[in-house]
Parts: C-alpha cells; structure tokens; sequence
C-alpha cells in the first residue's frame, strides 16, 4: 500500500510562522507594523527630508565605521593614513568622497528639514519636544561638522580648527575654557586630534543615535504635521 | 492601644497617633536606593568628569628656544622693514602640533636688554590676534591670510578684525650671538605706551578702554596659556 504524498510545503505559511514565533517572543512584528504602516495626513515632497536626514546619518555612520579601520587619531600618522585612504585603498576615494560630501549633504539638508519645520508652524503644540530634540540634534550635527574638519589634519584642516577653537575662546567668562577644553590643553598639541576624534566617533555619534530615537518616537505618537490649513470639510485626515 | 509601643510597625499605617511626615518602608529603601545609586554613580561620574574637565585650567610653560645667530637676522637698510621669519618648535617631544614661526625685527640699534627702547631685536609673535591664523611679515608690517587683519611696523593694529598688538617675545643673547625667545608675552598699547600682559588667546583682550581696563579682561578673560614670573615694564 502506498505511502500517503508528503504535502506541499506551504512558502507563506512558513514565513508566517517565523513571523509568529518571533511576535510571541519579541513582539517586534507588531512595533514595525505599527511604525511603518501608521496613518498619515496628505504629505508632499517637503516631508521626505527627515527621512533623508536619517538615511544620510546612517551612510555617514557606515562609512565612518570603515574610515575608522584605516584612519590613524595622530599629528604624525593622520595625513599619511588619509593618504592611504584615497590613493591606495580599494574603493577608499569612493568611502571618503561619500562621507565628506555626505557631511555637506547632512547639514543642508537639516536646514531644509529646519525650514520646512518652522514654515509649517510644525513645532508648535504639541511638538515642541520633537523641535528641541530636532535643535539639539542639530547642534550634534554641527558639532560633528567641526570635530570632523581637524581629522583631515592638512593645512585647511588645521588652521580652521585653530580659528574655531578661538572663536570658542572669545565668549566671555566660559569661552577660555571651552577653547582649554576643545584643545586638550593650554596651547594646541599632540592630545587635541585624540580628543576631536573621540568626540567626533564615540561621543557626539552616540548622542545623535539616542536623539534620534527620542525624536521617531515622538514623530510616531503625535503623527505627520498636516499641512498648516483650515479643516475642509469632509475631509478626515486632517 | 495603650499597651501597643510607639512607633510600632504593627501600627505605623493605622494609628492616628503615627506622625503624618514619617518615612515609610518603602519610602525608606526609595530613598536609600536612589542616594546609593547617587553615590555609586559619583564614585565613577567624578573622575570622569575631572578626567575630561582637567585640560580647562591648565597652563603651558615656556621653554627657551634658540632662534638663530645674531648675523642671520640683520638690519635692514635705512627706512625699510624687513622682518625674518625664524621657525622653531616650542615643546620638542612633540614636533608636529608646536612648530611656531617668529617675526624677528633687527631694529640697527644695539642695545641687549630687550626691554630698552634702543633694543636691538624685536622679535614678534606670527599668531594673529584675530583668530590666531598665521601672519606675514611685509614691508609695512605684517598681514593676514585669513581675514585680512594688518599691522605695523610695532604689531599695532592698523586694518581688520584683530582686537590687540601682535604678541611679543621676551629675548635674550647667549653665548655673545645666540639669539634665544624666552617667554611670550601679550602687549597693548595703553596710553601709547607699550604694555606687557600675560599671554591670553586670541580675540581675547587683554585691556579694555576705561578705567577698569586692567581688571575688566580679567574678569571676562580668566585663563592666560603661559605659566609666567613677574610681568615686565616698560621704563
């Protein structure tokens, strides 16, 4: 008597499983459901900015891992190391290239999303803590902008960090000790690449990161701005 | 009720005799757990802080550096400015962050106390007092690349952002024709007479017009960068 045929093996239901087997452990199934299938008012191009904002932070995170692991944090190795990196490494030129530029595209766009922000009165009530996360991820932001220009560690790199650190030491009363503390010391040395490069990859990044989960969850629990309009009637997503 | 001791814990929840402010149990290891964790959290937070914070008062010292032979930095001839660049390393362990440049002005006269006013040098500092780019000495005095700072032939401030005189260094001959810098120094010009200053950073005044000038800086501008001795006058 023959065996009964095996049954097909079902590909959705597999994956439905899986999916269960992690909802009933983890519940994360849900959270991503919730988070990315969520209800929206009539959006437009304007509002595509923060997710830029956040996808050029995750380039710019990627490709600093990968500068890291060639890059050198001293007076006397940091221009050889960023020789290395865009002459001699395989697709160096490209990571570089991606995370300099990258860093131009972060702070323009962060002043389109800051502009976009302001002109549809979107920080008003209630999201005034999604605009003073978003200012302080902003001043992160700068702040990577400046930490990140010594790296370089050539002439411009150089003298412009002297003329930062300086303007820094021209506010009254804390400014001389916020220049002390940017150098690492009392005149310019051997510490401040270490500590400009500390900031830069461990400090400020990290700060970012958990501003920016602050300001997702405030994005997902008060919703999308609408636009800055009066109801029309019959309309219901506004 | 009588028989019950005060304060028993049989009754501290009950009785209405219980004081209204006394600390409970749970009140109790709320505010023990959130001190132990305070002071567990101070025993790694005050060194961390004090290890990062430290650099902010700290003060550079000033060692002695040999410029060049008095012959290498001649006069120039009668009415012309000429300053000559001497490059030196101020701290020589770490070559690469403290390589200076001085602007040394052989002034024709021949005086070796470098306070006097027939002194033979006059060696000038090449850090802006705007931001502290890099000057350069020309005809008329010295110039900046960075945002266009100038001064004269003393380091005065003659055009641009900078707030106050090109810092000066205090010199000395060794060895009948060593010419060494000492110590640095900050200047003004304060009723036209050339100050000296302990050395601030710059865009950082060093005197303000008034009669707190001396004082008025100091309040706003606590920190110098050069541990230093007595600050010299100008007879």
């Amino acid at each position: 008597m023959p065996l009964p045929a095996p049954p097909i093996p079902d590909p959705k239901r597999a994956v439905l499983a899986t999916e269960d087997w992690i909802e009933y452990r983890t519940g994360y199934p849900t959270l991503v459901r919730k988070f990315l299938f969520r209800k929206v008012p009539h959006t437009g191009w304007f509002h595509t900015l923060g997710s830029s904002l956040l996808t050029v932070f995750i380039l710019q995170a990627t490709t600093g891992i990968l500068l890291a692991m060639s890059y050198d944090p001293s007076p006397a190795g940091a221009y050889q190391s960023i020789r290395y990196i865009t002459d001699d490494q395989t697709f160096g030129w490209l990571i570089r290239g991606m995370h300099k530029w990258g860093a131009s595209v972060m702070v323009i766009l962060l002043f389109l999303h800051m502009g976009r922000t302001f002109f549809y009165g979107a920080y008003k009530y209630p999201r005034e803590m999604t605009w003073l996360t978003g200012s302080l991820i902003f001043i992160s932001v700068m702040g990577m902008g400046l930490t990140g220009y010594l790296l370089v560690w050539d002439q411009r790199a150089y003298w412009a960090s002297v003329v930062a650190i300086n303007i820094n030491g021209t506010a009254p009363v804390l400014g001389p000790f916020i220049s002390k503390f940017l150098l690492s010391g009392p005149v310019f040395n051997y510490l401040t690449i270490s500590r400009f490069y500390a900031l830069h990859m461990l400090a400020i990044p990290s700060a970012i990161v958990a501003l920016i989960f602050v300001h997702m969850w405030l994005i997902v629990k008060l919703g999308v701005t609408p636009w800055p309009s009066r109801p029309v009637e019959g309309e219901v997503d506004r | 009720m009588a028989d019950t001791p005060a304060g028993s814990h049989a009754h501290a929840h009950t009785s209405p005799e219980a004081p209204s402010s006394a600390v409970t149990r749970s009140q109790f290891l709320t505010l023990s757990s959130v001190g132990l964790g305070a002071a567990i959290g101070a025993v790694i937070g005050v060194p961390a802080v004090a290890y990062v914070l430290a650099p902010v008062t700290e003060e550079s010292t000033f060692e002695p550096v040999y410029l060049g032979t008095t012959d290498s930095f001649p006069a120039a001839p009668q009415g012309q400015f000429k300053p000559i660049a001497a490059q030196y390393i101020e701290t020589k362990a770490e070559p690469a962050t403290s390589a200076g440049l001085a602007w040394v002005v052989n002034t024709g006269k021949t005086d070796t106390d470098w306070l006097s006013t027939d002194a033979q040098f006059i060696v000038f500092s090449n850090r802006c007092m705007h931001l502290g780019c890099p000057v350069l000495g020309t005809g008329v005095g010295f110039q900046c690349p960075c945002h266009g700072g100038a001064y004269d032939t003393e380091g005065k401030r003659i055009a641009g952002p900078p707030i106050r005189p090109l810092d000066r260094f205090q010199w000395e001959i060794k060895n009948s024709n060593e010419l060494w810098i000492t110590q640095r120094w900050s200047v003004d010009f304060v009723n036209g007479k050339l100050t000296y200053f302990p050395v601030k950073m710059p865009g950082q005044p060093v005197h303000t017009p008034g009669p707190f000038g001396d004082t008025v800086p100091d309040i706003l501008y606590p920190n110098v960068t050069y541990t230093h001795g007595p600050v010299p006058k100008v007879q």
